[in-house]
Order: structure tokens, then C-alpha cells, then sequence
């Protein structure tokens, strides 16, 4: 059986009906585009979860000793007592294509008082240039700014801050046990006060220059706990870990680079959650193409029936037929597939790149403070795109078998006939 | 009106009499619609779960605190007996109380517990074991040994973090530590009766819980508590119970105050706001595709009985009229159509899934959002706003996609129509 | 202050929930650091038919309406670090106390002020006084193993404790009494046991045993260096071992000690803490 024919056969019955072929074309496109786009967007809130929980401060990815998780132990600085290159790090860390930027960080605890009031405290020490790269707690300032390296300056939370009674400029006392025994203790100059939303943070936490809690604690600047690094894509991160880990010569056992996979694992399960849903969504939205698709088949051959009969009475074979029909239905789906793909793709790369603020729709939305943007932003969902493709085509060809097995089944004579 | 019944019999018959193609945009419309009521009485019953058990490990769905306890978290701002006295008159007016399942007077403070380990600082909350039992759950979570039991005097509820770190096993000692009501430092000996898991790590290092009355002696506060936790019939009659509170403690305000869960617990508010507006999404998008498709199916077969319509209106019917049997024809497609897929929606969910859809198949662990355990299992439940607002969508889509089939059926020109086969 | 002479301090930083937790590897020394002042100061005869509780509880209150004033030094020795601190210890009952350090120079002048139920450091580099709220009565002691709490709080032995002879007889040629301490039904205290012994003769303490509530030894005290000072017979030396770190310790030494001195109580001012002078 020559197929050529068929094909063209099929090809041009689109355009004997343009109207009902434009509006399942129009429903193709508008379920890939739906499905793609929500999938996007679903995407899009669980890598903003994910960046909320690891962006505020902890970072996609972290390095320490080996030995530092999971009691941060003070003592357990990267490269033990003599502790390392930090900027070497920095700059073997942030080589990695996939990292953004990189800072170290010192943990330490002690108490800050003011006048009469004092206050427990974990200390943070940054340095202020690098740390925004990686976290963004130094945004979330309700008043002041963050502390400056080489000086005695400390950002407070704004709990800690209304517990002592301080303002940007107060003067307070730091005390923190250093790591030979003694009782670290300067004054410090509260250079600003951080708001995360987040209580424990707002409570507990200060942050000052490295530099200074290094000196307060006895520390060589070679010590540090953590070089956290920013991956924008979050999904990157453990395969960044992986790669990093034999970067930074880690093999021997000493140095421990972790993704937020491992540190935050309950994040991962959520995103694996919403994956396994959008399959459904999947399902769904297709499976009721199906039904369009069907029934616009079912019409197009009924009212080409006579056709069918003249063509099964000169002897073709009722193949061809069903393969036209088939080949309709098709080409029905390539061209709903590219209007779908050429309207989802640029509103896929307009609500990447810029997202619409849905702050006015979802209101005061103080969930973690100021750092929660309710912004639709969406992320490639490149996999659900080809799944969705596919998907239609399937769509299309399931959809018209039926109405192609009947088409090849008119009786011809009667048919001709006009019953 | 004999006119308006004859476009009604019109539209009928013509549904009828395409059976094969009403079917399919039936079928079309049944699925929709049935997966709409599906994933709302899923999506409700999801929503009502992940509320009702952050609200049990929490303050319940209205707490009912000192107004500045909230902020201090300080011994000081407690619910004196006689605030509670108001409290507890306000509950028990007839129409709030009829909507109120439990309430569990807490006492609550940041302390410390030691043991011949060390000191681990730790959230003590002094319950009423009955009460609290059924209210928090916490002994459903049981490991090692029992909740705490009415008639418990010197006994504690721990996690099982704690019990590690502080080396403590079932009947071990332990010495909670704390500021009393006086401002000195006060201990309270109590042991170990049960070991709880919940998963979460702050959970099961960070609480513990014993008697109420052991609390109030230990911290010397006779019998002031620090929150009510109530708990409401239903999360969707939280909103309507708090105002009626409001409403009732207006006058005892500088004392007593309302606080409703979305305020307490405002990481779990957001949690369910967003996939609020995934699932609003995900119902917009069905029911654009299900109309796409009853705007296609009406029109071809407007279209397909295009000599008819000519011959209708050459026999005197009007455009409107005709526009009218048209519209009829799609509103009541999609009217049976849209009714059935209710019902096969409803009934499906309800006989496979009304002990709950069981998704632990797809996770490893435990799964916890915003802070909460949840267990992967979702209990549908059905409401009849979701009757209503299916039936609504229903209608609306109806409406619209037949308007442009009954728009095309006026602007049929009834000489040319005559030039068509039937 | 958080612990500074716990191997380590924890902060999880998940940013759901935050919090600063201490494991202190040496624990409450109250009743130990003040029962052991107290035998300091206990007369070096006493009748050997008194029993076991007329004992303690004499000594108890022997305590009270005493004053005291020596110099100390202690040697902490940890996983990590080792230190050296020397300090003058002013003492009213158990009402007021006064510690300043002498050394090591870069802590010189630091201090400790107790007067009743409050506590306050002065610090001396940042020329400040910071008083320690209730809830930081847990944390170490100027970086020490002594919590705020063990300083503040007055010996309780008697009333939390029952106390039996376990063994009396000789140990090592000398005639002792080996005292076990049961914790009373509802004492909050989290010892399941201590035990310890005491020289018949002298009625000094040789060792002291505290285990916890499953009997497992969870530390030990040693008394050592019996000689006088200020008229009276006392260990000079005190070891103190944690069981689970057998290479840590803290050794504390009297290097001078005098009894009924001339204090009275307006001597505990926060004056006094922050200055040297008029104090001897």
C-alpha cells in the first residue's frame, strides 16, 4: 500500500473544516499550555520553599570538618586547631559553575546585656561583604545597617533587640567563652536590628564581623566552621556538593560538603510530593482531551462518509482510510503542540525572568517576615514539557482510532446510496 | 409561553437525537466535573487535616491567653483564676459551646530539664491528662511506656531527643528547672512515665508535659493557667467562634484574649494559602478545557444541522428563538452532563476513598509541613458549599460555552442553508 | 553566659525553630562545692557517737553566721584546653559571696558579687557589670565547671537528702565512715545516689561519689592535702573527675584560708565588685 497518499489525504481534511479543526487545535494547545504552566508554577513555589528555607540563612550548601555535624562543636574549626586557607576555599567553592557566591562563618554562644538586661545569645560571624551573596538575613533590616569587618559592630534580632531595650547605636556587652578556656568579653556597637519573622531567629540570634568574634573567642583567622555557598538553583546543589567534595581534596575524610538534600531532608520530600501530583494533573487534563479530540473525529468522518464509501468501493484498502483519519488526527496534535508551545514558551520565560508580584492578590503575607516574596515565578518544568508533548500526541492518535475504525467500516454501497 | 415550550421540546429532541456526539461532550463534562469534586472534597479533607493536627501540637484552633502572652511568653501575663472564671463563662454560652469539642487548660514555660547528664533547655507544659490525651494526641505518639493518666502527680511525658541527650529512660529521674511566679528559680522533681516520637526534631527535644496541678504547685501560681487551647467541630467554624469570643470577652479585654490559629500559627496560614490558590488554578484550567470542548461539540452540530435551521427558520422561527433552542441545547448538555459527573464524582470518591487516600507509598519518611507531621493519608470530606459551588461552575460553564454556538445559530443566512444536505 | 567549660555548646540552626542548648560535662557541684566549704570549716574534734545526720546538719549550720576569706587556685583541664586561674574568695554564710581573679592577667579584676538570690559579673576589660538574670542561673561559672546556679544556691543536703552510714570501719589503716546520701521521695535533685567518705578521727572528707539514677557513677570528688589553715584542719586540695571523661578534671587549690574574719554584710557591694581598693 502506498502510504504517501494517505498522508496528504489526512494532511489537507484539516483544512476542510478550518473552524472545528481551530478549536481542537485550541483545546490542544490551551491543555498543554495549562499543564505546563501550572506544572511550572507548582515548580516555581517549591524551589521559593526551598529558597526560603535555606536562602534566609543557612545556604544551599555547606562545608565544615567532618567531625562539626551534628553538635557544632565549637572546636571542630575547618582543618582541626590549625585550622586552613579559608579564601582558598572560598575561591575552590565559588570555581564551581553552579555556586554563586561563598561565606565563612564562626559560631559561638554566650550572652549580650544592656544596662540591666541580659540576654542568652548565638553569635554569627560574618563577613559582611561576602555573606549577602549567600544569605539574606542582612535585607531583612528594620533599622540601621549590617556590621562593618574590623569593627566591634553587632546586628541583633528585633526580639533580642526589644528584650535589652536597644537601638541602632547602643552601646552592649558581648560575653562569649572563648576556645581556651577563658571568658571572651568586649563592647560592641549595635550597628543594626534584623527582622526574619522567624521568632527564634529574631530572639536569639546576632551577627557580627568575623574578625571580631574570632578575637573574642581566641580564635585564629584561619578557623572558621562553615563556608556556606549560594546555588540559585537549588537542585544543583548535591551535584555541586559531589563535585566539590573532590575539589576540595575532601577524600581523605576530613572535610564534610553537604547539600541542603542532606541538611534539610524534609524540603526534598515535599518536592518529590508535588512531582508525583503532577503526574495526575497530567493524566487528568489529557484524558479529557481525549474527549474533545474524539468528537471532532467522530464528526469529521461522519460527514465524509460518502467519501470513505466512494473511495472503499474503488478498492481502497480500509487501512489507508483508518490511516488518514489517523494522520488527520495527528497533524491536529503537531499543530496544537506548536501554538501550545509557542504561546507557553514565552510567557514560561516572561514569568521566569520576571514574575508577577501577587503581593496585592495574597495581601499582608507575613509568613517569614519580609523575606516571603508571594511572586508567581516559574521554573522550566523541561521534563513535564516533553511528558505533555507526548502526552498530546498520544492524546491525538488514541483519540481517533475509533472514529478511523468506523470510517473504514461504511458500508459502502448504502452509504452511496444514501441511507 | 407555548412558544417557550416548544424551543424547550426542540432542544430536548435535538439532544436526544445525537446520541453518539452527546455523549462525548457528556463524557467530557462527567470527567471534569467528577475530577473537580474529587480533588475539592480530597483537597478540603487535606486542608482540615493538615489544620487539625497543627492546631493539636499547638494552641488549638482559638487560644485564649493573657493579650500580652502572646509577645512576652512570661510567667507574668497568665490567665489569673479569675480570668479564667471569664473565660470559661464566655465558652460556655450556648452557641459558642455548641461548636467547641475540647478545651485544655495549659501551663506553659520555658525551662530547664536536668538530669545527671546535663541541662537541655525545654518547653514544660503542665496538662490535664484526660483532656489533653484527646486533644494534642501526643499519646498516640507513644514509644516507650504511657501518657500521663489523672491521678499522675509526679510524672513527665518526654520526647525521645531528649531522652538521649539526657540519658533517661522509662521511671528515670528528672529535675525541671524554671522561674516561678515569685522570680526565683524553682525546681520540681518528676519521672519519666513515656517516651513520645513525633518525627520532628523540636518537637522531641524540646517538649514536655506534666499534670497541670504539679505544674501550678511547682511554679506557685494556685490555679492560673497560661492558655485555653479550644478546639473547634470544624477548622472551616474557626473564624465564626472566634468573633463570637471577641465578642464575649469585649469587656474583659485588658485580661483575657482570643487568638485565632492563622495569628498563632501563621507559617501553617501560608502553607495552606498557597495551595489554596494551586488548586483554584488547577479548577480554572478544567473547566476552561471542558468548556473548550462543549464549545466545540454545540458548534458542530449547530453547524451539522445547518439545512435544519433554515428550514426552522424559514418556517417562522426567529433568531432569537433560535439562538434560544441552541443555547438550550448546550446549557442542558451541559446541565445532565455536569449533574451526573457530581454524582459519579461524589460516589467514586466516596466508595473508594472515604477511609482516606493512602500516599505513603510515594515517600521514604515522615513528611512534615510548615512544622507538622503529617500522616500520608487524606480523608475527603464533603461539604455542601463544594455542592453549591460545583453546581455553580457547572451552570457558568454552560452558559458560556453556549453562547457562541447560539450566536452562529442566528447568523444563519436561511436561503443558503436551504443549499445543504441534511 | 553559655558554658564555657563544656566541651561544647549546640545551636541548631534550622530556621523554624532556634535554640541555644548547653551540655555542661561536669553538673551541678552545689551541694558538693558548698558541703565541702562547709566541712572546711567544721571543728576538728567532735564526739564520734553523733550520728550520721547530726553530722551534716551540724556542719550545716556551723556554716551559718561564719565568714571566711582565702585564695584559691584552680586548674581546669578539658579535651581542649588546659587552664590555670587563681582567685580571692570572700565568704558571709551563705548569703553573700565574693570572688575576684588575680590571675591569669588577662582576666585579672574579673568578678563574681553574690548577694542573695542575685548574681552579678564584672568584667573588667569593658570596665562593666552585668547581672545575671534567673535564666542564665544554669550556665558555667566564669567559664568554670561551677554553674551561676552552684554559688547561688544554699546547700540543701539535709532537707533533700536521706543519710545512712554504709560502712563503718577502717580503709587503708584509717577508721572512716562511708555516709550514703538517698535522694527523698520528692527532692529535686538529680542524683540517684552520692556517697562519701570521712575520717573518723578528724572528720575530713576523703572522697565523694555521685551517681545517677540508674547507679552508674557519674562523677567523683577526691579530698586531698589535709593540713591547717585559719586554725583548722582542711583538705587543701579537691579533685573533681567526670566517669565518662577520665581525662578531664578540675583541681582546686587553697592556697591561703581564714575564718571569722571581720565582714559584714554592706562589705558585698557592687562597689566592691568593680574595685580593688579597700578590699585586702
Amino acid at each position: 500500500m502506498a502510504a504517501r497518499p494517505w498522508w496528504r489525504i489526512g494532511w489537507r481534511n484539516l483544512g476542510r473544516n478550518r473552524r472545528r479543526s481551530l478549536i481542537t487545535i485550541a483545546a490542544l494547545a490551551v491543555g498543554y499550555f495549562s499543564v505546563v504552566l501550572l506544572v511550572g508554577w507548582w515548580d516555581g513555589v517549591v524551589v521559593e520553599m526551598i529558597n526560603n528555607g535555606t536562602g534566609i540563612l543557612s545556604g544551599q550548601l555547606q562545608v565544615h570538618s567532618a567531625a562539626y555535624l551534628p553538635d557544632r562543636n565549637v572546636y571542630e574549626t575547618i582543618g582541626g586547631p590549625d585550622g586552613t586557607d579559608v579564601t582558598a576555599i572560598i575561591a575552590g567553592v565559588t570555581a564551581d559553575p553552579a555556586v554563586e557566591g561563598a561565606a565563612p562563618r564562626v559560631y559561638g554562644g554566650g550572652l549580650v546585656s544592656f544596662g540591666n538586661a541580659t540576654t542568652a545569645a548565638a553569635f554569627l560571624g560574618i563577613d559582611p561583604e561576602l555573606e549577602p551573596r549567600v544569605s539574606r538575613l542582612m535585607d531583612a533590616l528594620s533599622s540601621g545597617r549590617p556590621p562593618a569587618r574590623g569593627t566591634n559592630e553587632i546586628l541583633v534580632g528585633v526580639e533580642m533587640a526589644r528584650i535589652l531595650g536597644v537601638e541602632p547605636g547602643a552601646e552592649v556587652v558581648v560575653v562569649a567563652p572563648a576556645v581556651d578556656g577563658s571568658l571572651g568579653n568586649d563592647l560592641f556597637v549595635v550597628s543594626g536590628v534584623f527582622t526574619s519573622g522567624l521568632a527564634d531567629l529574631d530572639r536569639t540570634f546576632a551577627l557580627l564581623p568575623i574578625d571580631a568574634l574570632q578575637a573574642l573567642m581566641v580564635l585564629d583567622p584561619g578557623r572558621v566552621h562553615e563556608i556556606a555557598a549560594a546555588v540559585p538553583d537549588p537542585w544543583d546543589a548535591p551535584a555541586a556538593a559531589t563535585r566539590l567534595h573532590s575539589a576540595l581534596g575532601a577524600t581523605d575524610g576530613a572535610l564534610a560538603v553537604e547539600s541542603w538534600t542532606d541538611l534539610r531532608p524534609e524540603l526534598v520530600e515535599y518536592a518529590q510530593l508535588s512531582q508525583s501530583f503532577q503526574w495526575v494533573l497530567l493524566v487528568i487534563v489529557f484524558g479529557m482531551a481525549i474527549f474533545g479530540v474524539a468528537n471532532t473525529m467522530l464528526m469529521a468522518t461522519f460527514e465524509r462518509r460518502h467519501e470513505f464509501a466512494l473511495l472503499l468501493a474503488l478498492g481502497a484498502a480500509p487501512r489507508g482510510i483508518v490511516w488518514s483519519v489517523v494522520v488527520e488526527a495527528i497533524a491536529l496534535g503537531a499543530i496544537g503542540l506548536l501554538v501550545g508551545a509557542a504561546v507557553t514558551g514565552p510567557v514560561l520565560v516572561w514569568w521566569h525572568n520576571a514574575p508577577p508580584d501577587l503581593s496585592w492578590l495574597v495581601g499582608d503575607f507575613t509568613m517569614a517576615g519580609a523575606l516571603v516574596r508571594p511572586v508567581l515565578r516559574v521554573e522550566y518544568p523541561w521534563s513535564m514539557a516533553v511528558q505533555s508533548a507526548l502526552a498530546l500526541f498520544a492524546t491525538a492518535a488514541l483519540a481517533a482510532l475509533y472514529p478511523a475504525m468506523r470510517a473504514a467500516r461504511v458500508p459502502p454501497a448504502d452509504t452511496l446510496s444514501g441511507r | 409561553m407555548r412558544r417557550a415550550k416548544l424551543l424547550a421540546r426542540l432542544a430536548l429532541r435535538n439532544v436526544r437525537r445525537q446520541t453518539r456526539r452527546s455523549i462525548l461532550t457528556a463524557s467530557a463534562m462527567v470527567l471534569g466535573v467528577a475530577v473537580l469534586v474529587f480533588s475539592r472534597a480530597l483537597g478540603d479533607g487535606a486542608h482540615e487535616d493538615w489544620i487539625d493536627q497543627g492546631v493539636r501540637l499547638g494552641k488549638g484552633h482559638i487560644a485564649i491567653q493573657h493579650p500580652r502572652f502572646q509577645q512576652s511568653r512570661h510567667l507574668d501575663d497568665r490567665l489569673t483564676p479569675r480570668a479564667l472564671a471569664l473565660a470559661e463563662r464566655a465558652l460556655a454560652e450556648p452557641d459558642i459551646a455548641a461548636r467547641v469539642t475540647a478545651v485544655a487548660p495549659r501551663l506553659e514555660i520555658q525551662g530547664l530539664a536536668n538530669s545527671a547528664t546535663g541541662a537541655i533547655p525545654v518547653f514544660v507544659t503542665g496538662v490535664d491528662p484526660e483532656i489533653e490525651a484527646g486533644f494534642s494526641k501526643l499519646g498516640d505518639r507513644v514509644v516507650e511506656g504511657r501518657y500521663l493518666e489523672d491521678g499522675d502527680r509526679l510524672h513527665a511525658f518526654v520526647g525521645q531527643r531528649l531522652a538521649e541527650r539526657l540519658d533517661l529512660e522509662l521511671d528515670s529521674r528528672l529535675v525541671l528547672t524554671g522561674q516561678d511566679a515569685t522570680g526565683e528559680i524553682a525546681g520540681q522533681f518528676v519521672r519519666v512515665v513515656g517516651i513520645f516520637r513525633t518525627g520532628l526534631p523540636e518537637a522531641d527535644e524540646g517538649i514536655v508535659h506534666i499534670p497541670l496541678r504539679t505544674a501550678q504547685e511547682w511554679l506557685q501560681v494556685g490555679g492560673a493557667v497560661t492558655t485555653l487551647a479550644v478546639l473547634v467541630a470544624s477548622g472551616w467554624d474557626m473564624p465564626a467562634v472566634l468573633d463570637d469570643l471577641d465578642a464575649a470577652l469585649a469587656e474583659d479585654a485588658s485580661e483575657v484574649a482570643a487568638l485565632g490559629w492563622r495569628e498563632a500559627m501563621p507559617e501553617l496560614d501560608a502553607a495552606i494559602r498557597i495551595d489554596d490558590y494551586g488548586d483554584y488554578l488547577f479548577h480554572l484550567i478544567l473547566f476552561v478545557i471542558v468548556g473548550l470542548a462543549i464549545v466545540n461539540t454545540v458548534l458542530m452540530s449547530v453547524l451539522y444541522r445547518t439545512r435544519e435551521f433554515g428550514v426552522l427558520r424559514a418556517l417562522g422561527l426567529t433568531k432569537g428563538e433560535t439562538a434560544g433552542v441552541v443555547f438550550g441545547e448546550g446549557v442542558l448538555l451541559t446541565l445532565v452532563s455536569g449533574l451526573l459527573g457530581m454524582v459519579v464524582g461524589f460516589a467514586f470518591t466516596w466508595v473508594f476513598f472515604r477511609n482516606g487516600l493512602d500516599y505513603s507509598g510515594l515517600l521514604d519518611s515522615e513528611f512534615t509541613i510548615s512544622g507538622i507531621l503529617l500522616e500520608p493519608v487524606i480523608v475527603p470530606i464533603f461539604r455542601m458549599v463544594q455542592v453549591f459551588q460545583s453546581l455553580g461552575s457547572i451552570v457558568v460553564i454552560g452558559v458560556l460555552a453556549s453562547l457562541y454556538p447560539a450566536y452562529r445559530a442566528t447568523r444563519i443566512d436561511v436561503a443558503e442553508a436551504m443549499k445543504f444536505e441534511a | 553566659m553559655a558554658c564555657g567549660g563544656c566541651d561544647y555548646w549546640e545551636v541548631d540552626v534550622y530556621p523554624i525553630a532556634v535554640r541555644v542548648s548547653r551540655v555542661s560535662w561536669l553538673r551541678r557541684l552545689a551541694p558538693y562545692a558548698l558541703l565541702t566549704l562547709v566541712l572546711f570549716l567544721l571543728p576538728s574534734q567532735l564526739s564520734a557517737q553523733t550520728d550520721a545526720r547530726e553530722i551534716v546538719d551540724r556542719v550545716d549550720r556551723l556554716l551559718r553566721g561564719r565568714s571566711s576569706r582565702g585564695t584559691m587556685r584552680m586548674d581546669v583541664v578539658t579535651a581542649h584546653w588546659s587552664r590555670s586561674m587563681q582567685m580571692r574568695i570572700w565568704s558571709l554564710g551563705t548569703e553573700y559571696a565574693l570572688i575576684r581573679l588575680l590571675a591569669p592577667p588577662k582576666d585579672a579584676g574579673t568578678a563574681t558579687l553574690k548577694s542573695g538570690e542575685d548574681m552579678w559579673n564584672y568584667l573588667p576589660r569593658v570596665d562593666r557589670t552585668i547581672k545575671l538574670p534567673a535564666s542564665l542561673m544554669g550556665a558555667s561559672w566564669m567559664g568554670s565547671h561551677f554553674t551561676n546556679d552552684d554559688l547561688v544556691k544554699e546547700s540543701r543536703i539535709i532537707e533533700d537528702y536521706d543519710i545512712e552510714i554504709g560502712y563503718e570501719g577502717a580503709r587503708n589503716g584509717v577508721e572512716v565512715w562511708e555516709f550514703v546520701l538517698t535522694p527523698k521521695p520528692e527532692a529535686a535533685v538529680v542524683w540517684g545516689r552520692i556517697e562519701e567518705q570521712v575520717r573518723q578521727g578528724d572528720l575530713m572528707p576523703v572522697w565523694a561519689r555521685y551517681y545517677d539514677d540508674r547507679g552508674e557513677l557519674a562523677r567523683s570528688i577526691t579530698f586531698e592535702d589535709f593540713r591547717s589553715m585559719g586554725g583548722r584542719l582542711v583538705p587543701a586540695r579537691m579533685v573533681i573527675r567526670p566517669a565518662d571523661k577520665p581525662t578531664e578534671s578540675t583541681t582546686i587549690t587553697y592556697l591561703d584560708l581564714e575564718f571569722d574574719i571581720a565582714l559584714d554584710a554592706s562589705f558585698f557591694s557592687l562597689r566592691r565588685l568593680q574595685s580593688d581598693r579597700g578590699s585586702d
